[in-house]
């Protein structure tokens, strides 16, 4: 099979450049092996959340400065601008599929974690961030969070107790109530074994909303804000969510719950969707294993169920993510990139991988390693070559933490942005 | 001892995505999920096998969780190999004749007039009911008045003319119940230029796995890989089929779950629609009368296993005029016999209900799918008409 554009996993950076590579016209595949990790996500978008373990307000002065001292990071190479730009593509594009995400200009905004934390972020989903939420804020005497009796990924007290602790919440009374919601009775399963995606669905029944929302009325009591579990569909949420706030007169907000994660799949949905609506190709289920690379250009890709049929492109994203997703594997004392061994930014002694305490200030080193690239994202292969039609995007990439920079789809959508433009571009050129 | 090959659930690490995409779980609490019925419970089987949770028999063998696992862990093949290998045999004689297709295909094809007449008619259904437990709301596939080889033997000697050959495995359902789909498939080939082959294929086994039946299944499959290979030997050729299902058992379950050696034959198997678009690739294109249809294509999960629906797509936007609209991938629910049980058949439906919505949202002129069982189940619950993307192609040639 013959393609403009082939790319090499479906999360955030994935899909974010089969969107771009589709919309401008080419022909472009994306395969994906497994979900990604957006179901196990805030559902948030994070640019930049930390800068040497403080909390960054105004990120695109932290990325000014940033791009200013590392000349290695992801965003250096991609450059303020473009940054702008690429997050400006993906709110839009998301927007058309019916999910609205929520920004604060140039500054950053928290979201409440499941553990009750205060999480700095960029973009939030209408739900869990809104203006209506920012401007009542300040105003507020008293919040409900709730949960459904039985649920066991998300615990009301704990998020209760750790947000009083918050300055933020100094004059406000923040009480956790559990609810009973009968139609979790109904089909006969213990609601103990009810899991993020089960409530889901029974939220997506139309006739159990106004159930729903006259028992959350109820133990709301004198509150004039609810936080609840982040299970308000998959689907239809927007609907489901306007709902409940008109039918409680409440403001309702969510908080994301334990995986599986219900605001990450509806990301992507609506990504996978756009791209399915623009015309790209999704192969799922199926995993990119060698690829045929002369004179260093890459001539095609094989995957595991059609190890003899090439697929071929003019260009290549590689978006396979970290350790996790196996974008990178690590072995007892060596590491490598499976599908082009390209070459890796690591510390080759594996005590210096990780550090000995799993909360230190400093991270573990393996999160910054990863792939070497050029400015134009071009990866290196191990005879320090660069593969011209290789583009490399997201978690794979090295020089930069997500975790301890909280930025982790910034990185993605940025350089899967870029990566596809520079595609687009060439091709474009070309004929 | 665990063989060292078996322990994929090891790579299990608990994210519960496959039991948010697995069709059965998401319609009824009888079947704990594909987590807990495959890599959870793996580990307590090995350790003793009275520690089956029965409820693992309401996997419908779909994948679907092997398509969204991001660990690669092969939860389909654990659940399939453990109903198996631990749960008790009871003799049923419905699942005896559900899974012999070849036998109740010679036998329907014929009396096919008769069995045609008598399986339409409700008091029959309500014995089945009754006796068998086949569901009385179900439709039956109609037998065909004669079968797709008894056609072929006409059209052989002038196959013969072609300097290049295909070997097509056609599989029980075009022999029996739709020969028509399996004269398409030698039209197309011989637009290509491609002479057709057949060989003395028995059932590929599909319904044999999934009624427990695998010794049989496994001698099904070991007929089909010596016949196939010698078939290879004397042409240097492929071999192809135009069922999603088929195709997945010779390339996949004769080695994964059947431990049978189907190396002689893996890697000339290929699914027709990515054979022709091979052709296509090499400059041997079939020029296409345009069909100003509006389709709505649903793939099926088994193709989607093979990481293949991407072959039929492509293929159907080659057809001139045809306006394609690609459904949501969701499982039709009919899982080959499933359907056709009394205990699965609600649980069948109410899977299906999504797709049936979509497809009905669509409005198409009619459904295109590359599986058999699923035009059944579609055709069964909504107004529409399904084709095979191979028999468009061929009217396409025309």
């Amino acid at each position: 099979m013959r393609y403009d554009c082939i790319i090499i996993g479906a999360g955030v950076a994935g899909l974010t450049a089969g969107i771009r590579c589709a919309k401008e016209g080419l022909h472009t595949a994306i395969i994906s092996s497994g979900m990604s990790a957006l179901h196990f996500s805030s559902g948030s978008i994070d640019l930049l959340g930390y800068r040497d373990n403080t909390v960054v307000y105004k990120p695109f002065e932290a990325i000014d400065q940033l791009t200013g001292t590392i000349a290695q990071h992801p965003y250096t190479k991609c450059g303020k601008p473009l940054i702008i730009e690429a997050l400006l593509f993906f709110k839009q594009e998301c927007e058309l599929q019916g999910l609205f995400l929520f920004d604060n200009g140039n500054l950053n905004h928290f979201h409440v974690t499941t553990l009750g934390t205060l999480k700095p972020t960029y973009f939030s989903q209408r739900s869990v961030f809104n203006e209506e939420v920012y401007s009542r804020f300040k105003a507020m005497k008293k919040i409900v969070i709730i949960n459904f009796e039985g649920y066991r990924d998300f615990h009301p007290q704990l998020a209760a107790a750790q947000l009083s602790k918050h300055a933020l919440f100094a004059n406000c009374d923040i009480v956790a109530k559990q609810i009973e919601m009968p139609q979790l009775q109904d089909d006969g399963k213990h609601p103990h074994e009810f899991r993020s995606v089960d409530i889901a669905r029974i939220f997506e029944k139309e006739d159990n909303i106004e159930k729903i929302a006259d028992v959350i009325r109820l133990a709301a009591d004198d509150a004039d804000f609810v936080v609840m579990p982040a299970v308000m569909g998959i689907t239809n949420f927007n609907q489901i969510h306007n709902k409940l706030q008109s039918r409680t007169r409440l403001l309702v907000y969510e908080v994301p719950t334990l995986p599986p994660s219900i605001l990450g799949m509806r990301i992507d949905n609506a990504l996978k969707s756009r791209f399915a609506e623009l015309g790209g190709v999704y192969i799922a289920g199926d995993k990119v294993v060698r690829a045929d690379i002369t004179d260093d250009v890459v001539n095609a890709i094989y995957t595991n169920s059609h190890p003899e049929n090439p697929m071929e492109a003019q260009c290549y994203i590689l978006s396979t993510g970290s350790f996790f997703s196996g974008g990178l594997v690590s072995e007892f004392n060596n590491m490598y990139e499976p599908i082009f061994k390209l070459k890796l930014h690591h510390e080759p002694e594996r005590n210096k991988w990780y550090n000995q305490n799993f909360f230190h200030s400093d991270s573990h080193g393996f999160l910054q390693y990863g792939v070497l690239t050029d400015e134009s994202l071009h990866p290196y292969d191990s005879n320090n070559n660069i593969i011209q039609n290789l583009y490399c995007s997201g978690a794979i990439m090295a020089h930069y933490n997500p975790i301890k920079e909280g930025c982790g789809s910034g990185v993605a959508i940025s350089t899967g942005y870029k990566a596809a433009g520079q595609i687009v571009n060439l091709l474009k050129h070309m004929s | 001892m665990i063989k060292l090959e078996n322990i994929s659930f090891d790579h299990c690490i608990k994210c519960t995505v496959c039991t948010i995409y697995c069709p059965v779980a998401r319609v009824t609490h009888l079947y704990p999920g594909p987590k807990q019925s495959g890599p959870d419970t793996e580990r307590l089987r090995i350790k003793n096998p009275e520690l089956l949770d029965i409820s693992l028999k309401y996997c419908s063998n779909c994948k679907r969780c092997e398509i969204a696992c991001p660990s690669d862990v092969k939860i389909a093949d654990i659940i399939q190999t453990a109903k198996w290998r631990y749960s008790k045999k009871e003799l049923r004689i419905r699942d005896f004749l559900l899974s012999r297709t070849d036998l109740m295909g010679t036998f329907g094809t014929l009396f096919s007039v008769i069995v045609n007449f008598f399986t339409h008619l409700g008091i029959v259904k309500y014995f089945l009911d009754v006796i068998f437990k086949i569901p009385s709301g179900r439709t039956f596939p109609n037998y065909a008045s004669g079968t797709f080889t008894r056609w072929f033997k006409a059209v052989r000697k002038q196959q013969s003319t072609y300097a290049d050959k295909v070997v097509y495995f056609h599989g029980c359902y075009v022999n029996y119940n739709y020969p028509q789909l399996g004269k398409d498939v030698v039209k197309v080939l011989n637009a290509l230029g491609k002479g057709v082959i057949l060989t003395k294929e028995k059932c590929c086994g599909v319904p044999l796995i999934a009624n427990g039946y695998i010794k049989k299944a496994q001698s099904h499959g070991r007929h089909n890989i010596k016949v196939l290979s010698s078939a290879l030997s004397d042409e240097k050729t492929k071999i192809v089929s135009a069922s999603s299902s088929c195709t997945l058992a010779l390339k996949h379950e004769y080695p994964n779950l059947l431990e049978l050696d189907n190396s002689p034959i893996l890697n000339t198997i290929a699914y027709i629609t990515q054979f022709i678009l091979e052709e296509f690739e090499k400059g041997n294109i079939l020029s296409l009368q345009p069909l100003s249809y509006t389709v709505a294509y649903h793939s099926p999960c088994h193709l989607e296993r093979m990481g293949s629906a991407a072959f039929t797509i492509e293929l159907l936007r080659k057809i001139p005029a045809l306006t394609v609209k690609i459904l949501h991938s969701e499982c039709c629910g009919i899982s080959g016999t499933y359907g056709f049980k009394n205990e699965y058949y609600g649980i069948s439906q109410s899977v299906g209900n999504e797709l049936f919505r979509i497809i009905e949202e669509a409005k198409p002129d009619f459904v295109v799918t590359d599986c058999e069982t699923c035009k059944w189940q579609i055709e069964m619950n909504t107004k529409y008409k399904v084709v095979h993307p191979i028999s468009l192609l061929a009217e396409a040639i025309e």
